[in-house]
């Protein structure tokens, strides 16, 4: 598990914020702003964080279905970024995304076979009958009976959604998978049974996934290594079992602190932030999680922490955790 | 302990084209006073209709209390009041907020203008009185500058924010129960936490009643006193917090205890299939088509409400022949 299979290098997505009568450009959204991480080949990396800290845009601009506005993206050590819209036509089999929300991202008119056999023929040109083979043999994989595949997607539950989702993306045999909250829109008691699916396929496949959650309990559960967002950048990049044991990084902590309990029992020390995430429009200087962080000192409010790597695998951004 | 609100059997029904339809049965529960009391079930359970019923919100038609009691303070049945009469007690002596608070909140009105709108109906303060006591409120549920935030509107806050101004709202008459419809739901971690945090803090200082609505089972540790669990409609089981956490009685219980994904067990666990449609609702015990442990009879008949141990109430047949072969 040493291969790396996609890196990341200062990762830029801006958006311009346009105003007034001549829609000049008045600023930028800096939705992710100088992102670097490696994802190694058959692991599940994921990326946690807050609503609005950048985690779809990047799993969109990692696979180009949004432009990125700075740095590198590298696949198989080659940059992606350079390539041609044919080249990345060709790229996509390999990098597929499931999409959060099972009820919009489907075409209503299309039934079940129409919608996992349309990426196939998108992307190869495949007889009727070896893609009627290919979609029979991922349908069965997904848990979606055969005898369903005449249907429209109205006619399944979210989970069963998901599934026919995640079917659609796994049918080009994909290396790498991103997957923007695959179960958040899901009852609890499916939740369960999708992670399954999509842990049993990984194993099945050797995928590799780059996991998007706001959910700390599901990205425990299922990835090796785990970074926390805030504000467009990583702030904690770890192994899993280092990141929830032994948080270093300040607002990991307080994240971890707060999701409640499973145990009324077991009373958690909480560390409640005080106000809201900030607007990424007009990002705060220095540290960008000084306005909340109770450790804050003077040069947390003028110097940007960098992200070093302050144990064995163990990065951090901020200045008072040390190597 | 006093009750502040006694639900007795309530039934909704939903009124189809021909036919009429059960969508809430079995829903006996008593709150009682400072009390945060606890409903979870998964969407579609029948939480909301429940709490909408407590509020006489009720869509009707096609919705329809068809059965049961609702006795506020141990003496008004809410269900026989005249819309004036519940329309004196909503917002003033029982208030709710809601999962969305941005479909709560008119867009078109500042945030003073919704609080005084609350004030102006329910009591008889004066101008300069009543904008003393949204500027109170509001700095109690922990937004900074209220002179400020008074003057904007709904849209120009955080999701955060929008709830604690719900919250003020609610509070504004010191209700004596708040009902809270997943009052977090849409909101992030750190932001739960603040929000449930400060409903805690608000039920010590306002002595208000509180009614927990949501699918969170993680919520529900860190409020309730008690709690119920509902399923396909009706109350399954209920009990005080720990019980239901580490003695749980009914299948259903168990198996959300066991779905809940994170630092419980480390196998995944699911509970096989869905929620039956209202259409399609068993005879029998309504959590049968999931049930591990169904029985015969289970599809059959369905089982009585029964208190299984000592304030521990279960609707299922294991425990209902346990204990009539006791007898
Ligand atoms: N097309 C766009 N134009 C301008 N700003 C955008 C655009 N898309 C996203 N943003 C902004 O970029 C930031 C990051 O958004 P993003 O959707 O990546 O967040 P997220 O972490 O996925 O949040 P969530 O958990 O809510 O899905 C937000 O402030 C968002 O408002
Ligand atoms: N206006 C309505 N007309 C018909 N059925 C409804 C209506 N509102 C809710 N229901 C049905 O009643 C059941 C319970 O709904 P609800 O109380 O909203 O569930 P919850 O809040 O637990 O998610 C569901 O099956 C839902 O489809
Ligand atoms: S750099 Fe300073 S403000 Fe930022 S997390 Fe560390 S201590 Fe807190
Ligand atoms: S009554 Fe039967 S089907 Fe229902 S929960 Fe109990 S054992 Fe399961
Ligand atoms: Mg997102
Ligand atoms: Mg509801």
């Amino acid at each position: 598990m040493s291969e790396t299979l996609l890196k990341v290098e200062s990762l830029e997505k801006f958006f311009p914020v346009k105003a007034g009568v001549f829609k000049r450009t008045k600023g930028y959204v800096k939705a992710v702003n100088d992102v670097s991480f490696e994802v190694k080949a058959k692991e599940t990396l994921s990326l946690v964080g807050e609503s609005g800290c950048g985690k779809s845009t990047l799993g969109r601009s990692i696979l180009r279905i949004l432009e990125p506005t700075g740095g590198k993206v590298l696949f198989n050590d080659k940059n992606i970024l350079d390539y041609s819209k044919q080249d990345l036509r060709k790229m996509r089999r390999d990098m597929q995304l499931v999409f959060q929300d099972p009820y919009s991202s489907l075409n209503p008119r299309m039934t079940v076979r129409e919608l996992v056999s349309e990426p196939l023929y998108t992307h190869f040109s495949i007889s009727k009958v070896e893609a009627n083979q290919r979609v029979d043999e991922i349908l069965e994989k997904v848990g979606l009976p055969l005898e369903h595949s005449k249907r429209y997607p109205h006619q399944f539950s979210g989970g069963q959604r998901q599934r026919i989702s995640i079917a659609r993306a796994l049918v080009l045999k994909p290396k790498l998978v991103v997957a923007d909250e695959p179960v958040s829109a899901l009852d609890v008691s499916i939740q369960a049974q999708i992670l399954k699916l999509l842990v049993d396929l990984q194993e099945e496949f050797d995928l590799t996934y780059l996991f998007i959650s706001h959910d700390l309990n599901v990205v425990k559960h299922i990835s090796d290594r785990v970074g926390v967002m805030y504000l467009g950048k990583i702030m904690e990049l770890a192994d899993t079992e280092a990141l929830y044991q032994d948080p270093l990084h300040p607002y990991t902590k307080a994240l971890l602190s707060a999701v409640p309990t499973s145990d009324p029992l077991v009373k958690k020390e909480r560390i409640i932030l005080k106000g809201d995430v900030p607007s990424p429009t007009d990002p705060p200087s220095g540290c960008p999680f000084h306005q909340r962080c109770p450790l804050a000192e003077e040069q947390c409010r003028n110097v940007l922490p960098e992200f070093v790597e302050v144990r064995p695998e163990h990065w951090v951004a901020c200045h008072l955790v040390e190597e | 302990m006093e009750p502040i609100l006694q639900i007795k059997d309530l039934q909704i029904d939903v009124k189809m084209d021909e036919e009429v339809l059960n969508v809430v049965k079995n829903i006996n529960l008593e709150i009682g006073k400072r009390e945060i009391y606890g409903i979870v079930g998964e969407s579609g359970s029948g939480k909301s209709l429940t709490s909408l019923a407590i509020m006489g919100l009720l869509a009707s038609p096609p919705l329809q209390v068809s059965k049961g009691e609702i006795v506020f303070e141990e003496e008004k049945d809410l269900l026989k009041l005249s819309p004036k009469e519940l329309r004196k007690i909503r917002g003033n002596k029982i208030s709710m907020i809601f999962q969305e608070p941005m479909s709560a909140l008119d867009p078109l009105f500042t945030i003073e203008d919704q609080l005084m709108e609350s004030l102006k109906f329910h009591t008889k303060l004066s101008k300069k009185e009543m904008k003393r006591a949204c500027v109170k409120i509001i700095e109690r549920v922990g937004i900074p500058r209220p002179e400020q935030i008074m003057k904007e509107y709904p849209h120009q806050l955080s999701g955060g924010m929008r709830q604690r101004i719900m919250i003020a709202i609610a509070m504004l008459c010191n209700p004596k129960l708040l009902i809270a419809d997943e009052p977090t739901t849409a909101l992030d971690v750190t932001i739960q936490a603040q929000i449930l945090e400060l409903m805690k803090e608000l039920r010590d200082d306002f002595e208000t009643s509180i009614l927990m609505i949501t699918h969170d089972l993680g919520v529900i540790a860190e409020t309730c006193q008690r709690v119920a669990v509902m399923y396909a409609g009706e109350i399954v089981e209920e009990t005080d917090v720990v019980s239901l956490f580490h003695r749980p009685k009914h299948p259903y219980t168990k198996g959300l205890l066991k779905s809940m994904v994170g630092d419980r067990s480390d196998a995944l666990y699911s509970i096989p299939g869905k929620v039956p449609s209202v259409e399609q609702m068993p005879t029998g015990c309504r959590f049968v088509t999931r049930c591990p442990e169904a029985m015969d009879i289970c599809a059959r008949v369905s089982p009585d409400d029964l208190e299984v141990a000592e304030n521990h109430r279960c609707k299922c047949w294991i425990y209902q022949e346990e204990m009539a072969n006791h007898v």
